[in-house]
């Protein structure tokens, strides 16, 4: 099996960007149409007056939607990357850094799909902050395949037969190997509430709990 | 000035202390839509649900805001303490044990790990899951702002479908709320579509205590059955005093259905709502008994 959720021919970068970005801001100029007309515009002394939008302190400098340079540590390497204050983490991931593993599926924190390890815990990085993520330690998917230790994690995925698109899977790999890591056995039951964050439109969800116990159950991480 | 119309066009500011967020909250030219966890904000933004703010202001990350700690009648919690930490802290699960019950239920692990009291507060949904535990343990929200600190209690902190009594320049800080005492117990229960990931159709905490088979003491109060999260007062004086029994069970029942007026949504229906109310609190009842 190659790498889970690695996508064979990776695009460039900076056109996915620019890809996703053109249908991003279309999908959101729809939705805002639509709240325009029941909301009025917002308006603001600031714009009225420009001289008042001076920072009234200097921290407040900090406001501000340029892109910066941030260092994040991302699976044991350390990037620094361009960041926009408003860009999300998965943005980031996928489009900057190419980890296209990480999933962006509901971008409602929903389904699980975009989540990776920050700090060895999974979070959604699609309500994430890319900025907030520096200082902290990130591992996507793309980290735990190349991580020996969680070996048999994926093979138990492929054991079990528990991808049918596959598309969910590596935001259940990344939950999974959160679980692997506390080196608790688990029940089937345990095993179901733990992934209950994640989510599967194939509905192979009875085989990726299969699997998910079966390696907790083989043994703690070396 | 028009509302931005992407993301890109959104100023953030990431304040380095609270005292700076709370001096930009101070200016109105400087003000930012408070963000924590973004479970709630970040999607609503995403879909486009409401319009996007020109400054966001990003708090989470704060450490004074992420602290559990306690005195002797009160846990002191944090604003941007995560669900996570709530179902985990020992001190909450002995203290407010259906707070971590209710933080349990919310979303599912990787919302529970983003997603925070205060922000769930301050989003002030009725069908906000941390409502009705908050609210039958009574104690304070505490607000601040460069004027000062200011508390409102939290049985009176949503004053409508959406809305907290929240001024502009203020965040909210932490919680102050009252320990379960000795002799006490609670619960906590939610009617969703599902186990996981599912927003209520109806949910409801108790406290109470029961003493040689009498209600000695009783507060209740159930989410998604108005605008805001309520209490059922005149439910809790009309049961306190009685022997918790059958009889009891099938009053409590009937007054706890005429006591709430809910409305037909897109998660529910009134019927089912006034209906399950009613079988929520003889649920509560004997789980008093048992206990």
């Amino acid at each position: 099996m190659t790498a889970p959720g690695r996508d064979p021919v990776p695009a460039p970068a900076a056109k996915s960007a620019q890809f996703s970005s053109t249908r991003r801001q279309f999908l959101r100029g729809l939705g805002l149409v639509g709240a325009a007309s029941v909301c009025p515009p917002l308006t603001t002394a600031a714009t009225a007056n420009p001289a008042n939008a001076k920072p009234s302190h200097p921290d407040l400098e900090e406001y501000g939607r340029d892109p910066q340079p941030v260092i994040l540590q991302i699976n044991g390497q350390t990037h620094t990357v361009s960041v926009a204050p408003r860009d999300t983490l998965l943005d980031v991931l996928r489009h900057q850094l190419n980890l296209t593993g990480t999933k962006s599926i509901c971008e409602h924190g929903a389904c699980g799909g975009c989540s990776v390890l920050w700090d060895g815990r999974a979070v959604p990085t699609c309500l994430c902050l890319a900025r907030e993520a520096a200082g902290h330690e990130i591992l996507t998917v793309e980290g735990i395949a190349d991580d020996p230790r969680f070996a048999p994690l994926i093979e138990a995925f492929c054991a079990h037969d528990a991808a049918q698109c596959g598309f969910c899977i590596p935001g259940f790999v990344v939950r999974a190997a959160e679980l692997f890591l506390q080196g608790e056995r688990m029940s089937t039951e345990e095993v179901q509430i733990a992934l209950s964050g994640n989510l599967c439109r194939c509905g192979t969800h009875a085989k990726i709990v299969t699997a998910v116990t079966a390696a907790l159950s083989a043994g703690a991480i070396a | 000035m028009r509302a931005p119309q992407t993301f890109e066009e959104v100023d953030v500011f990431f304040p380095d202390t609270l005292d700076a967020a709370l001096i930009a909250q101070a200016d109105p030219n400087r003000r930012g839509r408070v963000l924590a966890g973004g479970t709630d904000l970040m999607v609503q933004w995403e879909a486009g649900v409401v319009p996007l703010p020109p400054r966001v202001i990003s708090i989470k990350h704060l450490p004074v805001l992420r602290q559990i700690e306690e005195n002797p009648g009160m846990l002191i919690i944090g604003a941007g303490v995560t669900h996570k930490q709530l179902r985990a802290s020992p001190l909450v699960r002995q203290y407010l044990p259906s707070l971590a019950e209710a933080a349990a239920t919310i979303g599912g692990e990787q919302i529970q790990v983003m997603g925070t009291i205060g922000g769930s507060v301050a989003n002030a949904s009725p069908a906000g899951d941390l409502a009705p535990s908050l609210m039958v343990a009574e104690g304070d929200v505490v607000l601040a702002s460069v004027r000062g600190e200011r508390r409102v209690p939290v049985t009176a902190c949503w004053t409508g479908y959406r809305q907290i009594d929240c001024a502009p320049d203020e965040l909210i800080v932490r919680f102050e709320l009252t320990k379960m005492p000795a002799g006490y117990c609670e619960g906590w229960r939610k009617l969703g579509p599902r186990q996981a990931q599912a927003i209520s159709k109806i949910m409801g905490s108790f406290r109470g205590q029961l003493t040689d088979g009498i209600i000695t003491d009783f507060k209740v109060a159930v989410g998604s059955v108005a605008p805001t999260c309520i209490r059922l007062y005149e439910l809790e004086q009309w049961l306190v005093g009685k022997p918790c029994d059958a009889a009891t069970c099938n009053e409590a029942e009937t007054r706890a259905r005429a006591g709430v007026h809910p409305i037909d949504d897109i998660r529910s229906t009134a019927a089912y709502r006034q209906w399950v109310t009613g079988r929520m609190i003889r649920s509560f009842l004997q789980t008093l008994e048992v206990k």
